[in-house]
């Protein structure tokens, strides 16, 4: 037997061409209003436009349909009737949380907290945080999400970002991971890989890590200092150009260019943005909740044991010097490597105890956004990238940590916040 | 247990075909690269059970990413435990999904085609002779829409008829159509 006979590629697409010539007939094809829409959105001169209005409905959706039920709902029924009827039913409490009992402390916190951001326990903030604030923070992200994917407007909008994101060596469809990202940095890590060269893989993968803060990150920041969260995303993605350009520099590598397919614009089916909705929602389900969770426990065992007010000590010249805030932040380091939401709610904590001012809350907020991925992220990171990409992450991020940490602090010391 | 692969270029819609013909939940959207790792499910044909594996898209079998990369290996590794490969064509691009196919039928892959999106072809007048094109290939071809499941019975009704052919034999039937 002889071996089977492969054709050359020139082969291959001659014996196409015959084949299609056999059997397609393209009849007269008249422009819909889709094929109308689709090509306004991709040219710059409407494109940009209704990109910024797409990207504004998006935000003021998620801020709308989040602060209703966090700000309506959760925040009275969490802060008004559950925190002090555990307070007062839960055994162990003392005049202070020192002198409560270690259950008491990590289940319940602070026996004298007014909210459950302050509380700090398993049973208040961890649940608080992870239901109240995040849940609908991540409901509303994936609802629009979901719908823009599934109508086709993301790869329009890779068409529209080429151009920026070819000035710093990555293809424009490395802006659907990029908001991919923000709902959850590990499965945009993970979307990575239709990326062509290791080069932009490695970029992409640690660009996200470092800089684009997830759903519930965006959430709990939303609900915590609604006034700056636009610009201390404005500030990260600025941050995210800028080492993109650098790094853009400094790997060597092919960033070659590569055609966008774009489908055409369909309509969302419901079923399948409901479906989709509910995987997304109980995944975050499965996997944060419990670090959220873990993450409270590990953190006050830590605070009980000495080890965080050691670290804060150790630390306390580099946090006080350079970043101008209170080394009272470490904690909320040590819980970011877990959960950078529940990190972010530590923060508001501090900032309600009166503990951070509101410029510090600001920098704190952008260090525990760069500072490490979360661990899920981390290890996705390690999957994909393998050891010598996580270390040379870690590299990107410990520069971007006291690079735009310390511009953040020079920023808001100058602006007076 | 033996495989049926879902092979095609990116967002013809192979995950949501999937989803039909095995009922597992997979993330489906409308851009391609949504799938960049394989998801595997079980489904019966005619009484007997198959590991059904939805795989990333990809243009070709020279892979060029690393989502190509899991979709060659699967590919690949499965090549002796493959009842059939669906190949899946997005109907208003015929000419993109061939090549694969020819690659397909080069390598010896048992090949069953799904011309999807077929409502999305008629919508821009472009008409398919199916009989044909099974004619030429050698290997079933059915028209599907895998968002409503209509051709799916279909199908799955020509799994079982799934058979290697060999791109000579193509070649040939191509000059017989011809005339």
């Amino acid at each position: 037997m002889k071996a089977k006979a492969r054709l050359s590629v020139d082969e291959r697409w001659e014996l196409v061409d015959e084949i299609s010539k056999r059997v397609v007939l393209r009849g007269k094809y008249k422009h819909t209003l889709k094929d109308v829409l689709s090509d306004l959105s991709v040219r710059p001169a409407t494109g940009i436009p209704f990109m910024i209005a797409v990207l504004y409905g998006f935000w003021m959706f998620f801020g709308a349909f989040a602060g209703f039920f966090t700000d309506g709902l959760a925040v009275p029924f969490f802060d008004d009737h559950y925190l002090p009827a555990l307070q007062g039913a839960f055994p162990g409490a003392g005049p202070t949380m020192a002198e409560s009992s270690p259950l008491y402390m990590i289940l319940v916190g602070d026996p004298n907290a007014t909210n459950c951001f302050e509380a700090f326990g398993v049973l208040t903030s961890a649940l608080f945080v992870a239901f109240g604030v995040v849940l609908p923070a991540i409901v509303a992200f994936y609802l629009i999400l979901t719908i823009l994917e599934d109508c086709g407007y993301l790869p329009r909008l890779a068409t529209l970002a080429d151009t920026v994101l070819h000035k710093i060596g990555l293809h424009g469809f490395a802006i659907v991971p990029t908001i991919l990202s923000l709902g959850c940095n590990v499965p945009a890590v993970y979307g990575c890989r239709v990326l062509e060269t290791k080069k932009q893989r490695f970029m992409m993968m640690t660009l996200l890590g470092v800089f684009i803060p997830c759903a519930a990150q965006i959430g709990i920041m939303r609900e915590l200092i609604p006034q700056y969260t636009g610009l201390i995303l404005i500030y990260l993605f600025f941050g995210f150009f800028a080492m993109g350009a650098l790094l853009n520099k400094l790997i060597p590598g092919r960033s070659p260019e590569i055609l966008i397919d774009v489908p055409p614009y369909r309509s969302p089916q419901r079923s399948n943005v409901l479906r989709k909705l509910g995987l997304r929602v109980r995944h975050f389900l499965k996997t944060a909740v419990p670090f959220v969770i873990l993450g409270v426990v590990v953190v006050n065992l830590l605070y009980w044991t000495g080890v965080i007010d050691w670290l804060s000590r150790v630390t306390e010249p580099l946090f006080v010097v350079w970043f101008g805030v209170p080394a009272a932040t470490v904690g909320a380091l040590v819980m970011a490597f877990m959960r950078k939401d529940m990190a972010v709610g530590m923060l508001g904590g501090l900032a309600s105890a009166g503990v951070l001012s509101t410029g510090q809350l600001i920098t704190s907020v952008v260090l525990v956004s760069i500072y490490f991925p979360c661990l899920a992220t981390f290890i996705m990171i390690w999957k994909e990238g393998g050891t010598r990409d996580l270390l040379k992450s870690l590299g990107v991020l410990a520069t971007s940590f006291f690079v735009f940490g310390g511009l953040m602090h020079a920023i808001v010391t100058l602006a007076g916040v | 247990m033996k495989k049926i692969l879902l092979v095609g270029n990116p967002n013809v819609g192979k995950s949501v075909m999937f989803s039909r013909l095995s009922g597992a939940r997979v993330v489906v959207s409308n851009y391609p690269g949504t799938t960049v790792d394989y998801t595997k499910s079980r489904m019966r044909v005619e009484g007997k059970e198959y590991e059904i594996v939805d795989l990333p898209g990809t243009f070709s079998l020279e892979p060029k990413d690393k989502a190509e990369e899991v979709a060659c290996k699967m590919l690949e590794e499965a090549k002796p435990h493959t009842a059939a490969v669906i190949d899946v064509i997005d109907a208003t691009a015929v000419e993109r999904g061939l090549y694969l196919t020819l690659e397909l039928i080069e390598r010896g892959y048992p090949v069953v085609v799904a011309l999807n999106m077929s409502d999305a072809a008629r919508d821009r007048k472009i008409k398919i002779d199916v009989k044909k094109l099974e004619r030429i290939l050698g290997v079933p071809v059915v028209e599907t829409i895998a968002t409503t499941g209509a051709g799916l019975k279909e199908l799955v009704s020509k799994i079982g008829k799934a058979k290697p052919t060999d791109i000579e034999a193509v070649k040939r039937r191509l000059r017989r159509e011809k005339k």
